[in-house]
């Protein structure tokens, strides 16, 4: 049985989106997408528009910059990057998150008793 | 080009910003293209491979939608230019509906600017004398001025604000003081000499002065401690205005050498522009104290005297300390230092020292112009009040006519609200155009003010700025506000089914009461106003009218600057007296031969000097002391009493003959002879002039009129005229009458050759004796000249509002009248009708103005001159003025309800 594609889980969406921004520095909203899928290979699957959504949230919280610019292939494209307060962000969700994969560790590696 | 694409690009992010959905709309469209792409390479054919990319995105509309509601950068935003949007509308409609009516919008609008416009003027003034502290003054609520106190005989307070150098040395060790300094002047001193001679004004302020305000010199320093010690070179730091007109502003202005009364002083630095130190008026040059000091006093003594009162005190007052125990303190220190004279009983032991505000004219010694000018501000309220009051009625009036369009309106769905704010709209649309108009003349009235009425007041910088025209804003407002704001609740409460029914006449009764409230209030008002101008109006023909004993109109009074004069009377040497006595006689001789001169006086009491002697009555053991101080003598020559116009009661004058060395007569003034010889004749009788022993007695010879010493107001004293002797001190000025009533022309012509007769004169001024006197009428001016403007202005917009009160009345009752008109009513009994209801709204105003005015006159009281607060004919004047213009108010409405046609009245309906 091939494993059927996961979403991600509830909230990790940003935390995915900066980690991307952060390894691969400027891109545009179908890099961050493919390049995740690629990643991970195609194990997490984010609905496009999703995408856009974190985007855009993160945009208005001044976590990511967003800046037009054109790409390889010489189209209009909105690149966005990492900022200051993103990379902070990026820190804190990381922690964050390690603490949850600890305790859903500690719950799912629990001796029956 | 690049700039411009540059712009282009930021106004499409602005744009962007406003609507996000093209950024959007891009974004989405690359990526489906890229998706697209992505499977086209996997071997999709193009359609199918772009419906997958959509099917991927979710759905796009949904996700489009909910991201340009993200991005739209806040919805508040939006909602505000939406609002905007709907206001410009509004305003939009009222400036039609304005615009449809234009004798009254006119009529409003300059109303409004009237009213509006003399708080301008008036805030400009007081801004400067009251509100804000003088200019580049850092923290100055911590600066203060320390003012002795003490208690009169009568208990009232008595303020001084005269203090000795080491009273300053005192304060520097009081301890709740952060800083102390002192200052003196300004006094007008004389720059270069001859026919190059200016006259400046200087003021000597010590090293600490400076740093004490917080001020930094716009160029070079401002003066060090070592400037500020006995034997400096003396060193002077230049005003910037100062600067600009005399070295055009040149930065090698520093270094070079000023004379100034004859010493010689290097510049060393620039003030910054509109610095006057704590007070308002104009310093050209400031001037090291002790330098200073030694330029007024010629020696140094006042460094360690208590006995020379020419100077001022400011502290900075630390922030943690206490005012009260901060004058308890330095009461104790100032006491404590002047314990030897107040055991020698020369000093009141009761003094006390006390600190007074940095703004001058908060404080105890505040000028009477300053006052003045606070209740003037009020006046302008009152004006502003009685406008307001006007256009309320206007509007009203015309809320009343458009009755039946309202309802109309309310019928079809608008909001009241919509009314109400459409209503609102229009009074603040007036108001605001009214504001507009107001600037244009607040700044006329403001420099008229300021150039007429306060000419010593240094006013830097234009008199319209930011804080007046923020002031101004406000006022519009706030006029908009009160005199729209009945108007518009009455449209808004407008009952529909009434207004409709009656042809749009409804509750007429109710409104005109508040509209014959509003005339009423108008009237009392200006009722208020115009006594206050009927008041000053008299003190200042009081004022005007005091005898001075002297011929003020023809007198031009000359003093010389002499080269190397000592300033200190009784200081000169023979040689220098016989040489003085030369230079004036030679002037005298001058004078004389000036075209318009009729006689020429020497004297040694030029205006307002006046010497005290001490004097000895054989047979009184002493001598009473009059309020206003004395006797003070004058030492003249035989054309003195016939120059000035002084009236020789009895006896005879001085002559010629009694210059000659060993005579000793007098003559005496009115008040001494009573004074001293009140039961027999003082002619013959003999007094000793001087304390000294071996004096002769001196023998009164006339008696003549009392005159003032030098000013308007002086309490009675006497005085006497004593022959300037060949061998007596020198003259110190001159007296100059002229033949014609104005003494102006004879002084300018005289000051030409007077400056450049001699090269030991350095100056010669030449001032009339009504230049001398005016300053001193000033409050009295100002007070009688704006009342009254303000009055009238006042008195005119209460009869227009009157008088259009009445006139829409008339026309509003057209159908009665006529109606009246053809049962019979005579033409005399309509026109009496509406006159006497006219002549009962004004008499009702004069009522309540009378009351109004009796309780607040008082208050203005101690402003006033010659005349009581509660004054009964400038009261009955007003009365009947107002009564008169109520009655010629209402006489056009009555002549037209008379010319109604009854025909024409019933056919309208």
């Amino acid at each position: 049985m091939t494993p059927t594609p996961m979403g991600p889980v509830q909230g990790t969406l940003e935390l995915l989106v900066l980690k991307s921004l952060q390894a691969r520095g400027e891109m545009h909203g179908f890099g961050i997408l493919d390049w995740m899928r690629r990643t991970t290979g195609e194990e997490i699957v984010v609905e496009d528009g999703a995408l856009y959504h974190a985007l855009h949230r993160m945009k208005k919280r001044g976590w990511v910059s967003a800046e037009w610019g054109v790409s390889d292939k010489g189209r209009r494209a909105r690149y966005y990057g990492l900022t200051d307060k993103g990379r902070a962000a990026l820190t804190e969700e990381e922690a964050r998150w390690s603490r949850y994969v600890a305790a859903v560790a500690r719950i799912t590696g629990a001796e029956p008793a | 080009m690049i700039r411009l694409s540059r712009i282009r690009e930021v106004l499409r992010a602005i744009v962007r910003s406003l609507d996000p959905s093209d950024d959007v709309d891009e974004e989405i469209r690359h990526h489906l293209d890229e998706v697209t792409d992505a499977l086209e390479a996997k071997g999709l054919p193009r359609d199918r491979a772009r419906r997958e990319a959509e099917q991927r995105f979710g759905s796009v509309r949904r996700h489009r939608d909910a991201l340009v509601r993200l991005n739209r950068r806040g919805e508040t935003m939006r909602r505000g230019m939406e609002t905007l949007r709907r206001v410009w509308g509004e305003l939009r409609q009222a400036a039609r509906g304005l615009a449809r009516n234009p004798g009254f919008s006119l009529g409003v609008l300059a109303t409004l600017g009237l009213g509006i416009g003399v708080n301008g003027a008036m805030f400009a003034v007081t801004d400067r004398l009251l509100l804000r502290a003088p200019d580049h003054i850092e923290r100055p609520d911590e600066v203060h001025r320390v003012l002795s106190l003490r208690t009169g005989d009568d208990g009232a307070p008595s303020y001084g604000a005269s203090m000795t150098y080491p009273d300053l040395d005192d304060l520097r060790t009081v301890s709740s003081f952060a800083a102390a300094a002192g200052y003196s002047g300004p006094r007008t001193r004389t720059m270069g000499t001859g026919a190059e001679a200016m006259r400046v004004e200087t003021v000597g302020a010590s090293h600490d002065f400076f740093s004490l305000l917080g001020v930094e010199a716009a160029l070079g320093r401002f003066p060090s401690p070592e400037d500020d010690e006995v034997e400096a070179p003396p060193t002077a730091v230049l005003d910037w205005d100062f600067w600009q007109r005399n070295f055009g502003g040149a930065a090698d202005a520093l270094g070079t050498s000023i004379e100034i009364d004859g010493v010689a002083h290097t510049v060393i630095g620039v003030a910054p522009r509109g610095f006057t130190g704590v007070d308002l008026s104009r310093v050209d040059v400031w001037i090291p104290l002790v330098p200073y000091g030694m330029l007024q006093w010629g020696r140094y003594d006042f460094r360690e005297s208590r006995g020379f009162w020419w100077m001022r005190l400011v502290v900075r007052v630390r922030d943690d300390a206490r005012l009260a125990a901060a004058e308890e303190e330095t009461t104790a220190v100032h006491r404590n230092a002047r314990q030897e004279q107040i055991e020698t009983g020369r000093y009141d032991p009761e003094t006390r020292i006390v600190t007074s505000p940095l703004i001058a004219a908060r404080g105890p010694l505040a000028s009477d112009e300053s006052r003045v000018a606070l209740w003037l501000s009020g006046v302008a309220l009152l004006v502003l009040l009685i406008a307001c009051a006007n256009v309320a009625n206007l509007l009203l009036a015309r809320g009343e006519q458009r009755r039946r369009e309202e309802a109309v309106r309310l019928s079809l769905g608008i909001s009241r609200a919509g009314l109400l704010r459409g209503a609102m709209m229009e009074a603040l649309l007036l108001a605001g155009a009214g504001g507009v108009l107001a600037l244009g003349l607040a700044h006329w009235g403001a420099v008229v003010i300021r150039d007429t009425m306060m000419p010593d007041v240094y006013w830097a910088g234009s008199a319209v700025d930011a804080r007046l025209a923020a002031f101004m804003a406000g006022a519009a407002l706030l006029a908009g506000l009160m005199a729209g704001i009945g108007p518009a609740v009455r449209s808004a409460r407008a009952d529909v089914a009434i207004q409709l029914q009656n042809g749009g006449r409804g509750d007429a009764g109710r409104r005109s009461r508040l509209r014959n409230g509003l005339a009423v209030a108008q009237v009392a008002l200006s009722v208020v106003l115009l006594v206050g101008a009927g008041l000053f109006v008299r003190s200042l023909a009081e004022v005007r009218g005091i005898d001075l004993g002297v011929d003020v109109d023809r007198l031009a009074v000359v003093r010389l600057e002499v080269e190397g004069a000592s300033s200190m009377f009784g200081q000169e040497s023979e040689e220098e007296r016989v040489a003085n006595t030369a230079l004036y006689e030679e002037a005298a001789r001058i004078a004389r031969a000036t075209n318009g001169v009729q006689s020429v006086s020497l004297t040694m009491s030029p205006f307002g000097w006046a010497f005290s002697a001490g004097i000895r009555v054989p047979g009184l053991d002493s001598i009473p002391r009059l309020p206003g101080g004395g006797p003070y003598y004058i030492g003249a020559d035989e054309q003195y009493l016939a120059t000035l116009g002084i009236e020789v009661l009895r006896g005879r004058g001085l002559e010629a003959a009694d210059r000659a060395e060993g005579t000793h007569v007098a003559v005496v003034s009115e008040t001494m002879a009573r004074e001293l010889w009140p039961h027999e004749d003082a002619l013959g009788q003999c007094f000793y002039h001087g304390e000294e022993e071996d004096t002769p007695c001196t023998t009164v010879v006339g008696v003549a009129e009392d005159v003032i010493r030098g000013s308007l107001q002086e309490e009675a004293h006497m005085a006497y005229y004593v022959p300037l002797t060949v061998d007596g001190p020198a003259p110190r000025g001159l007296y100059v009458r002229t033949t014609s009533d104005d003494a102006a022309d004879a002084a300018s012509a005289l000051a030409r050759p007077l400056r450049s007769f001699s090269p030991r004169v350095r100056y010669a001024s030449v001032q009339t004796l009504r230049e001398a006197l005016d300053p001193q009428a000033r409050a009295w001016s100002l007070g009688a000249t704006l009342f009254t403007a303000f009055g009238v202005l006042a008195l005119l917009v209460a009869v227009v509002g009157l008088y259009s009160l009445l006139a829409f009345d008339v026309a509003n009752r057209t159908r009665e009248l006529g109606i009246r008109s053809a049962l019979g009513a005579s033409k005399r009994g309509l026109l009496r009708g509406v006159v006497l209801r006219g002549v009962g709204l004004a008499t009702a105003g004069v009522a309540l103005g009378s009351v109004v005015a009796l309780t607040l006159a008082p208050r203005v009281e101690q402003l006033l001159f010659g005349v009581g607060a509660r004054d009964p004919l400038v009261l009955a004047t007003v009365a009947v003025v107002l009564v008169g213009a109520g009655a010629l108010a209402s006489w056009v409405p009555g002549l037209r309800a008379t010319g109604v046609d009854p025909m024409e009245a019933l056919r309208a309906e």
